[in-house]
């Protein structure tokens, strides 16, 4: 073997210590990953289908977001131009609803409701902490049934750390502005922002193809402490009750996850990563943001092309960020621009932002398109939504949100199309009808109505 | 039935019969189901000051949508009859003297309350949740289960095995409630975490035991096409195969030796032979010759020569050497004909040689308390094993958990494997444990009569020492729980004086500091760097360190609270000397300075760190600034505009045509703002000669700065100074400190009982001197800290709002 694929994604940092001293959570690492992550060399069997969600902030300016035109023709306004290869693989849904993200009496704090009912569509309860609670999110909901099939049920990353210290909105605890996926309904999926950790995850350590005895051993070890550890946790729940219930069934719960992930592991054939040779290992956060988000993005596609998980969500920043983004001329913060109060100049920068986003997405598509797999390409069997919970940042308003879809969805999608639907449209009918298509049928999702028209074509 | 059972009883009748909230589903397996005492007659008479305040503004104002009639939100007011019960729905109420406050009711096109009728409601409805009847028994509340957020997992870690491996560091960031990423309530577990617990527990226990004692003696390999060649072109490294030598010349490189004394030298060598002679080769210390040999071997069988040395500490240059080149390709005697060589595959250097194996580290033979060659190979697994689990745990391990530990000792040896691999992995499942990873305040009894019980010493302990500490007790607190002293006379108070001495108090300016000042979030500042240049990560460092070493000379020198608004000193260095205009303060050390009043610095408020923090990326914002003062210096906090409202006006023309100033209180002029932005505004206004990275300026643009105002309560001021001596004499920021120290504590959020707590907390300040350690102390010494409710029915989350809706919102009257 040449040396570029061995070294070239070799973690730098770690100094792993020889028998015990490698990541526990990936004791089989090569042999943990299913035969089918011979992306596309399997010919004739066919490819699962993916799902991600990808977060915005602040809403966007919807005056050049939304095409003027529907159907296969629409154009590409200002916002959306870096589109433009991939106009015939986007469906833009217009006039979906998140009704979850508004008031409903709850008063201030649109930010935090409109992230925490963006996936879940559920209203989240306004508490600073001492009750967290939103809803299963739709990317959990599909993990959860088809979870076991990968070596990761979900993936969820961003590109903006939790607020380090405050409040974040109007009485909302800063769970709900900083996690749009939700194990259930009390529990955020804590989102990992670090490249070089996500790469670790993914795809571990160097471990040879043969298991040696000692690693053998550190596996059945490994097994015998995740049987401690829940026997453990066994008897302490049976001695508490309430809140504490549900801190130590949270824990069993994990615990349980990465049992079943080992157990799991040990059937599976050994992976071809060769498609990892030409990727470097990231070395961690970027100072530049971009950069950042680039590499999470490639995170998001190894994973999907390794077949490691099906289903994702990335923030590409937290609700109400305040950044500024002087790299295309923006120096004031993002949230106070959003408060525009239609000031023109205002709206000029927030749609700076909003393009440059949009760009990023644009290098995420262009990634997934490239890579063949079965008759055609990665990205046809991808459902990629790009979106955000709040559509004008200034009136934060929960209609008429910003949504693409991107990829065929294993060709139960016909792209390609600007879709304008009803008024007040919910955006759980969208979620029903990507469960559909990743074999995860339900009769509703949160406050669904139905499932989404048209997708078909 | 004691007074504040007798409270909670009485809330669960006000939920149920007065505001009860319809639709409200028990989460399953979370919420404790008390038995539900049955709703009573509704007796309760119109007291007097309900029926001339409240009953009034209701009925006009609120009634048609919120009454018998009509339920809008499922709220009804029309059964509330007595303002004394107001309390027991704290929750909702607050949230209608919000809606109130904010101008978000009544709705915009309904008739509307005056300003006054508005603020008198407002006050009124303040006033009664202010009341609260603190004799009798005090409520010490109920904290739920808290996990160790990222500082306390790393600290605990390193107070633990004494390795400071900062392993949380890949932990993902822990959520913030009540200000503070310490409330048991908001810390969640998901999956990925417990992988990196499981991660990180591996790494500790591989660091921790040395499993391979005396550990093998140094040594490295280089290979032959890693020399460098010297001397002639035709010594060349040959990728795979080592260093061929084609004339005359040395491969050479050189070695770190750690420490002097003997080492051995082997190199790999094979010759291509012509001529009458053998190639020789020598080899080279500092280009000394110290042994040459006649190379036999061929490439079919490499030679490996031997050469012990001795040598000084320090870096020393080490070279093979070809020494009698031939080449004869054309020679006529076919015996003379020929190319003579040498190669080197690698050198290798081992050692040092004969020198005393280093000492086990001390994380090792702080878990290994007895050896295990020894014959009873198990009793020193048990006796290991209980001493860790039992300062891992924070309480002593029990008989049948250590013999569960020693199991995988006996799994390791089945396993052919040493020892202590399986102490090793004995360690890792301790640290795997939801015993260490949560901090238990178990109840011997789950279903027990609702009351509550006073912490044994272990369970104080530990709240003492994450409160002060961030981490595990230490030995000293796990004595003084064993001998359960810690409740004696004065031991708290002694205890609290000497934790706050010792350096890891350095947790309490970095957690507790952190967080109620925000200073946090100067990391992710970004001050504009076109409009501040002088802004960089070393000035942004020196900031935070500033108000860091202000907090800790104050909680060292136990200072009085109020030195915060105000003091005539602060800590610079060079470099914030200078962006101060400070003289006479250079290097990177922070020293200990006065400051004159003239300078109008003094405090935390006028501190770059929080006046950076305070700012937008561009200029400075009142706004900001007078809205922290009111969240983390007065806790009284602003409800957030309603939506809609458009912000200030920020563009260029705009800052031309007027001061920021002038632009606010024009924004000011709106009625629907004012009410907020007459408390924000001239708080902000006070501290307007700080620029947006808090340097002093005189204009602002080509206006001049005017620090003067009128706070709503009438008192004006000057400018900064007058303005902190406003904030000193009111007890506000005593209360609000006093409160924040006590969430921060305790690791969950105030409910309306811990009122009598913090009353406590403000009086024993003002008695004095208002000194912190006395704050600090009382807080050990409250109930609240010192006790827990157990059993059903007592969780104050019976308190609040069930159902996926809002908590905060009014529920319907009960329909029969």
């Amino acid at each position: 073997m040449s040396n570029l694929t061995t070294q070239s994604w070799r973690l730098p940092r770690r100094t792993f210590l020889r028998g015990l001293g490698t990541a526990m959570a990936l004791p089989m690492l090569d042999a943990m990953l299913p035969a089918r992550a011979l992306a596309g060399a399997t010919a004739g069997a066919k490819s699962p289908t993916r799902m991600a969600f990808l977060f915005v902030p602040n809403g966007v300016h919807m005056q050049q977001w939304t095409p003027t035109a529907t159907g296969a023709d629409y154009d590409l306004p200002y916002i959306l131009k870096s589109l433009a290869p991939y106009k015939r693989d986007l469906t833009i849904l217009t006039g979906l609803t998140n009704d979850k993200g508004r008031d409903n009496n709850d008063g201030p704090g649109h930010h935090a409701r409109s992230a925490g009912s963006f996936l879940t569509g559920v209203q989240p309860l306004k508490s600073e902490g001492s009750e967290i609670r939103a809803g299963i999110s739709v990317d959990q909901f599909a993990a959860k049934a088809i979870g076991r099939e990968t070596r990761f049920a979900s993936l969820e990353i961003g590109a903006e750390e939790g607020r380090a210290a405050g409040k974040c909105d109007s009485g909302y605890s800063c769970a709900y502005s900083n996690n749009i996926s939700w194990r259930d309904e009390s529990t955020p999926m804590a989102k990992e922002t670090n490249p070089r950790q996500v790469f670790e995850r993914l795809f571990g350590n160097d471990v040879p193809a043969q298991v040696s005895e000692s690693q053998a051993r550190r596996q059945r070890y490994q097994k015998s402490i995740l049987d401690f550890v829940l026997e453990d946790a066994k008897q302490l729940s049976a001695k508490v009750s309430g809140h504490d219930q549900q801190k130590i069934d949270e824990y069993l719960t994990a615990v349980r996850e990465i049992e079943s992930r080992v157990q799991q592991a040990e059937q599976q054939h050994k992976m071809n990563r060769g498609f990892l040779a030409d990727y470097d290992q990231p070395a961690g956060i970027p100072d530049s943001y971009e950069e950042h988000i680039r590499l999470l993005s490639d995170m998001m596609v190894l994973a999907f092309q390794g077949d490691v998980t099906r289903i994702s969500t990335f923030m590409l920043a937290n609700e109400g960020s305040n950044r500024p983004y002087p790299f295309v001329g923006v120096r004031e913060g993002h949230h106070s621009l959003s408060h525009h109060g239609g000031n023109k100049e205002k709206l000029a920068q927030i749609s700076e932002i909003n393009k440059f986003h949009i760009q990023q997405f644009a290098y995420l598509l262009k990634k997934l398109k490239g890579i063949p797999e079965g008759d055609g390409t990665l990205l046809d069997h991808c459902m990629i939504v790009y979106g955000a919970g709040i559509s004008d940042g200034n009136a934060h308003n929960n209609e008429n949100l910003p949504v693409i879809l991107a990829g065929k969805g294993g060709g139960t999608i016909r792209p390609g199309r600007h879709i304008r639907y009803h008024f007040e449209t919910p955006m759980s009918n969208l979620m029903v009808s990507m469960l559909d298509r990743m074999n995860v049928p339900a009769q509703r999702f949160a406050d669904s109505t139905g499932r989404l028209k048209w997708l078909e074509g | 039935m004691t007074h504040w059972q007798f409270l909670l009883r009485l809330n669960f009748i006000g939920l149920l019969t007065v505001l009860s909230v319809t639709g409200a589903e028990p989460k399953a397996g979370v919420s404790a189901s008390a038995p539900q005492p049955p709703a009573p007659a509704a007796t309760a008479s119109e007291d007097a000051p309900f029926k001339s305040q409240l009953k009034p503004f209701l009925a006009k104002y609120c009634l048609d949508c919120h009454g018998n009639r009509k339920q809008k939100a499922d709220i009804n007011f029309e059964s509330f009859k007595d303002s004394t019960r107001l309390i027991e729905s704290r929750k909702h109420w607050e949230a209608v003297r919000e809606k109130l406050q904010g101008r978000e009711m009544p709705p915009e096109d309904k008739p509307q309350p005056s300003q006054e009728e508005r603020d008198r409601v407002v006050h009124f409805i303040e006033t009664q949740l202010a009341q609260f009847d603190c004799t009798g028994e005090v409520n010490p509340g109920q904290v739920t289960l808290r996990r160790l957020n990222r500082s306390e997992y790393n600290n605990t870690i390193r107070d633990l095995v004494g390795l400071d491996l900062n392993l949380a560091a890949d932990f993902p960031s822990d959520e913030v409630g009540y200000g503070f990423d310490n409330i048991g309530d908001v810390l969640s577990l998901p999956p990925i975490l417990m992988e990196k617990y499981l991660n990180a527990a591996e790494q500790v226990a591989s660091r921790a035991i040395v499993t391979e004692y005396p550990p093998k003696t140094p040594s490295r390999r280089i290979p032959g096409e890693e020399l460098t060649p010297k001397g002639d072109e035709a010594i060349r490294t040959m990728p795979g195969q080592g260093l061929g030598l084609y004339r005359e010349g040395e491969g050479w490189t050189t070695h770190q030796f750690s420490q002097a004394g003997k080492y051995q030298l082997r190199v790999r060598a094979y010759g291509e032979q012509a001529g009458l002679e053998l190639p020789r080769m020598a080899v080279r210390m500092d280009d000394q010759e110290v042994k040459v040999y006649t190379v036999k071997s061929t490439n079919t069988k490499p030679e490996v020569f031997e050469l012990p040395i001795e040598v000084e500490a320090g870096t020393h240059r080490v070279a093979v050497a070809y020494l009698n080149n031939y080449s004869a390709t054309d020679h006529p005697d076919p015996k003379l004909r020929g190319d003579r060589n040498l190669f080197v595959k690698w050198i290798e250097v081992t050692g040092p040689l004969d020198v005393p194996p280093p000492p086990l580290p001390a994380s090792h033979t702080r878990i290994m308390t007895c050896d295990p060659s020894h014959a009873h190979t198990r009793d020193c697994a048990v006796h290991a094993l209980r001493g860790f689990a039992s300062r891992a745990w924070r309480r002593p391990a029990t008989d049948q958990e250590v013999e569960r530990l020693a199991q995988f000792v006996d799994l390791a040896q089945k396993e052919k494997a040493s020892f202590l691999e399986g102490i090793q992995v004995a360690i890792q499942a301790v640290l795997a444990s939801p015993k260490f990873l949560f901090r238990w305040e178990l109840d011997p009894e789950r279903d027990q009569p609702a009351g509550q019980r006073e912490l044994n010493d272990d369970e104080l302990a530990s709240r003492l020492s994450y409160f002060l500490w961030s981490s595990m007790p230490d030995e000293r607190l796990f004595d003084l729980a064993r001998q359960g002293a810690l409740k004696k006379e004065g031991v708290l108070q002694s205890e609290v004086q000497r934790m706050l001495q010792d350096p890891k108090a350095e947790a309490m300016v970095k957690n507790f500091a952190g967080q109620w000042l925000q200073i946090r979030n100067l990391a992710s500042a970004t001050p504009d760097p076109g409009l501040f240049p002088e802004f960089n990560d070393e000035l942004r460092q020196a900031m935070a360190r500033e108000t860091e070493l202000f907090f800790q000379s104050i909680l060292k020198e136990n200072r009085s609270v109020l030195d915060f608004i105000d003091a005539d000193f602060t800590f610079v260095n060079g470099k914030l000397a200078e962006f101060y205009g400070i003289p006479d303060v250079q290097g990177d050390a922070f020293q200990r300075v006065a400051l004159d009043k003239k300078s109008g610095r003094g405090g935390i408020l006028t501190q770059a760190s929080i006046l950076t923090i305070t700012s937008n990326p561009t200029r400075t914002s009142p706004v900001l600034r007078g809205k922290w003062i009111l969240e983390q210096i007065l806790g009284t906090p602003p409800p957030p505009p309603p939506p809609n409202v458009p912000l200030l006006e920020e563009t260029p023309e705009a800052a031309a045509s007027a001061s920021l100033r002038e632009r606010l209180e024009l924004h000011r002029s709106k009625p629907e703002c004012a009410t907020c932005h007459s408390k924000m505004d001239p708080l902000g206004f006070a501290f307007e000669n700080f620029n947006a990275i808090g340097q002093w300026r005189d204009l602002d643009g080509k206006f001049r700065i005017d620090p003067a105002g009128i706070l709503p309560t009438g008192e004006s001021f000057k400018g900064p100074n007058d303005l902190k001596s406003i904030l000193k004499s009111r007890d506000t920021f005593v209360r609000s400190l006093a409160e924040k120290v006590l969430t921060f504590a305790l690791g969950r959020g105030l409910e309306y009982y811990d009122k009598c707590v913090v009353d406590d907390l403000c009086a024993g300040l003002a008695r004095d001197e208002y000194r912190i350690t006395t704050l600090i102390t009382g807080v050990v010494r409250s109930a609240a800290f010192l006790k827990k409710n157990v059993g059903h029915g007592t969780q104050t989350a019976s308190l609040k709002a069930g159902s996926g809706q809002a908590q905060g919102t009014l529920g319907k009257n009960e329909k029969k």
